[in-house]
């Protein structure tokens, strides 16, 4: 061997005598800076594109975190209702009964509220609360019937342009409103509890993202609950019994294709299915669900195969050789193996159905809903199409609400990939 | 592992079951179904829920906000708890679909006029304060003025008396019902300015629309989609341009934005209200007689309705001027009978 290396190298030799390669050299010099430096240039970029991309995803979250969490916070005026004085005519007593609701819905609540703010504030007292202000002073009533007998304060919303200017430079009107209030302590800025317990409303002062994030809770179950079982099988199937044939083939294609269509065809495919031939009711979390796990489940289809293939042809084969059948095979040894596999693949099918607006607006999931759904077929909205809604309001308070709302969303999504990432880890084993 | 393989399943046939119970659920619907204009949108949602708040027995109603003419379909496709109660219109409702109205069963419908609308056009507070007129506004905008090409390359191409900035103006989509206001309105009565483009409607109808409507689409036009307030910050970050949108969105943005007066006239609440403003339109909702008896708390919507469209009322905040008191009173005394409209009465 030695041998016919050096009678090639003095073959070599033979037309240019071969010299030890000279270290010091000017154009060797060169070559090896020139190696570093394209060395340092790839490092260079590959930093410069992490950089990037962790700038943009730092600029998403910090506007999105400035304008947003302002949203949380609400600012509130005390008012002070003089009930005995005021025009209520309202019976304590009839509010411990069934009618309490009846009664309350009778009794002439925003004029009560009108007249103690021209008490309080002047003659346009009225327009430093939010519309929706006496739904507060009727909801403390309805909590304590015993405030009809005297003086009460109660913490009620502020009117939205109070409200930006306490949290940002708003007009300058109100501007000087406030810093009057804020003199005689009238006023203070809180965690607004309504945002996270109400629903969507016409009013950002009284705004809240529960009925659009319960919306999306019951979608996701929905899409979880049809998706997973149904992709994991089909996977299965597809990986461990079926022959290989054409028609497997196909299917695979099909499949491949699927998880590749734009998401509104799957919202047409709801619309003429779901609710034209099937005649299911419009809006429901049930049809979103149902729309999405069929976006969900050629996701889940291939994620759950390439995990299953990963598995060792070895452990099968050591289960079938002490006697598994193919069930015992597939249920105790391959299945536990690719279910970390199979898990990650579902959250990140599931996320991208979180996200999803689209095919949503096809099926009427976009209405206005003033109550959050307390069914899965009761009329329903979700997280991203609240965003949506939100971003074309009129008014200004609605500006940070939507923020706020995408917060959420993003919070949302994170614990989903949590749990992604803590079932990964939990279900992991080693061989 | 079986165990929760199980479970699943479980879940799933209860699923399935909960599914069939949804099949007869929507059959008998409890809450009002609203589709249509997504400028009548906010006006709606505001009674809806003030119409919640006074009577807590019904359930709130649910508003879509899917465009005039996308309503329509959904509203005339027939009679039943699968189809909406209230049509939300921009425009009045077409022949073509009160004809498909009636071959789906929906034959009888209640038209109430709410109030009115504004197109306007606006610019920054620190623009040039330009004054227009429609005939203006065509030639800058039309993609073929009175049959001619399209070459304005600044306002003062199309009129001397203008400044000499650029052409830049933001619109809504021609998806949206304000392109199409804003096309009939004051892009119609800029054309009709040419006595031979005019003399065209009665000979060749199509092709006076494609001249009269037809925006150019050389980027001195652009569409902003259907978020005006995307256009309200275009028009901060860019003083020369102007943009075209509903009157609410002038009003809430007051601050920032004024209203580019058209022949001379100021788009404000009492000109549009008069309709001396060139871009006042009627809005309407049209609510199906055949389920007034049948949907719990439907009447009483529209009594709420009747109530918020007086001048000082809540819809007024919203951006909804007030019709004249006569078209008031009218509006009114339908919302109480509930008479339905003489299908006679559209062209």
């Amino acid at each position: 061997m030695s041998k016919a290396l050096t009678m090639n190298a003095t073959d070599l030799s033979a037309a240019a005598p071969r010299l030890p390669t000279d270290w010091k050299g000017d154009a060797i010099k060169k070559r090896i800076a020139a190696r570093y430096g394209s060395e340092r240039r790839f490092r260079a970029i590959g930093l410069f594109a992490v950089m990037l991309s962790a700038g943009f995803l730092a600029f998403l979250l910090i506007t999105m975190m400035a304008n947003g969490l302002r949203g949380f916070t609400q600012t509130e005026i005390r008012l002070a209702v003089d009930f005995p004085k005021s025009a209520l005519m309202l019976d304590p007593a009839a509010l411990k009964g069934f009618n309490a609701d009846q009664a309350l819905a009778g009794a002439d609540f925003e004029g009560a509220t009108a007249t103690a703010a021209e008490v309080a504030f002047g003659p346009d007292g009225v327009h430093l609360l939010s519309d929706a202000a006496w739904l507060k002073v009727r909801d403390a009533v309805k909590a304590d019937p015993g405030l009809l007998a005297r003086r009460a304060e109660i913490w009620v919303p502020a009117a939205v342009d109070i409200d930006v200017a306490a949290k940002e430079t708003g007009e300058p009107a109100a501007e000087a409103t406030l810093a009057k209030l804020k003199a005689q302590g009238l006023i203070k800025t809180g965690f607004n509890l309504g945002f996270v317990t109400g629903a969507d409303s016409t009013d950002p002062t009284i705004v809240g993202i529960w009925g659009a994030f319960k919306g999306s809770l019951m979608t996701m179950l929905v899409t979880l609950v049809l998706a997973f079982p149904v992709g994991v099988l089909a996977a299965l199937y597809l990986e461990e019994y079926a022959p290989r044939n054409r028609w497997t083939d196909l299917i695979e294609v099909s499949i491949n294709n699927l998880a590749a269509v734009p998401s509104i065809i799957f919202g047409l495919l709801g619309l003429a299915v779901f609710l034209n031939f099937m005649h299911m009711p419009r809006s429901a979390p049930i049809v979103g669900g149902l729309t999405l796990a069929l976006m969900t489940m050629p996701v889940i289809v291939i994620a759950g195969r390439n995990a299953i293939k990963s598995v060792p042809p070895s452990i099968r084969d050591a289960a079938l050789g002490i006697g598994a059948s193919r069930l015992q095979v597939v249920f105790h040894h391959v299945l536990p193996l690719a279910l970390p596999g199979i898990l990650t693949g579902t959250i990140i099918g599931m996320a991208r159905a979180l996200g999803e607006t689209a095919p949503l607006l096809m099926i009427g999931m976009r209405a206005f809903i003033s109550s959050p759904p307390s069914g899965f077929t009761d009329p329903a909205t979700v997280l991203p199409v609240q965003v949506f809604l939100w971003s074309d309001e009129v008014s200004r308070g609605f500006v940070e609400k939507t923020s706020a709302a995408i917060i959420v969303l993003l919070l949302f999504l994170l614990a989903m990939n949590g749990l992604a990432i803590y079932l990964r880890n939990h279900f992991e084993r080693r061989w | 592992m079986y165990k929760s393989i199980a479970l699943i399943g479980v879940a799933a046939i209860a699923l399935s079951a909960c599914n069939q119970n949804g099949g007869s659920q929507s059959a008998a619907r409890d809450a009002i179904r609203i589709v249509g204009s997504s400028t009548v949108y906010p006006m709606t949602t505001a009674v809806a829920e003030q119409f919640t708040r006074k009577n807590p027995a019904f359930k709130p109603p649910i508003v879509e906000s899917t465009g005039t003419g996308g309503g329509m379909k959904l509203f005339c496709a027939g009679v039943g708890a699968d189809h909406p109660d209230i049509e939300d219109a921009s425009r009045r409702i077409k022949k073509s679909e009160l004809e498909d109205c009636a071959k789906n069963g929906v034959k009888e419908i209640v038209e109430i006029q709410i109030g009115i609308d504004g197109i306007i056009l606006a610019e920054s507070n620190s623009g040039t304060a330009m004054k227009l007129s429609p005939a203006d506004v065509y030639k800058a905008l039309a993609a073929k003025p009175y049959s001619k090409p399209q070459t304005a390359e600044t306002w003062k191409d199309v009129n001397p008396a203008l400044p000499a900035i650029a052409i830049k103006v933001y619109g809504p989509p021609p998806t949206s019902g304000t392109r199409d206001a804003f096309g009939d309105l004051i892009m119609e009565k800029g054309c009709n300015a040419d006595a031979a483009t005019k003399a065209l409607k009665a000979t060749d109808e199509d092709q006076y629309k494609a001249i009269c409507t037809g925006l150019r689409e050389d980027g001195k036009f652009v569409e902003a989609g259907e978020n005006d307030n995307l256009i309200v910050q275009k028009l901060i970050a860019n003083p020369d341009a102007l943009g075209i949108f509903g009157y609410s969105f002038l009003e809430e943005n007051g601050g920032k934005i004024h209203g580019v007066p058209l022949d001379g006239i100021t788009p404000t609440y009492d000109t549009i209200a008069s309709y001396d403003y060139p871009g006042a339109r009627p809005l309407f909702i049209y609510v199906k007689s055949a389920h007034l008896k049948v949907v719990r708390g439907l009447k009483e919507f529209v009594a709420e309705y009747a109530t918020a469209w007086n001048k000082g009322g809540y819809l007024s905040r919203r951006g909804l001027i007030a019709a004249p008191d006569d078209v008031r009173a009218k509006s009114l005394n339908i919302a109480t009978k509930l008479t339905p409209m003489d299908p006679g009465s559209v062209k």
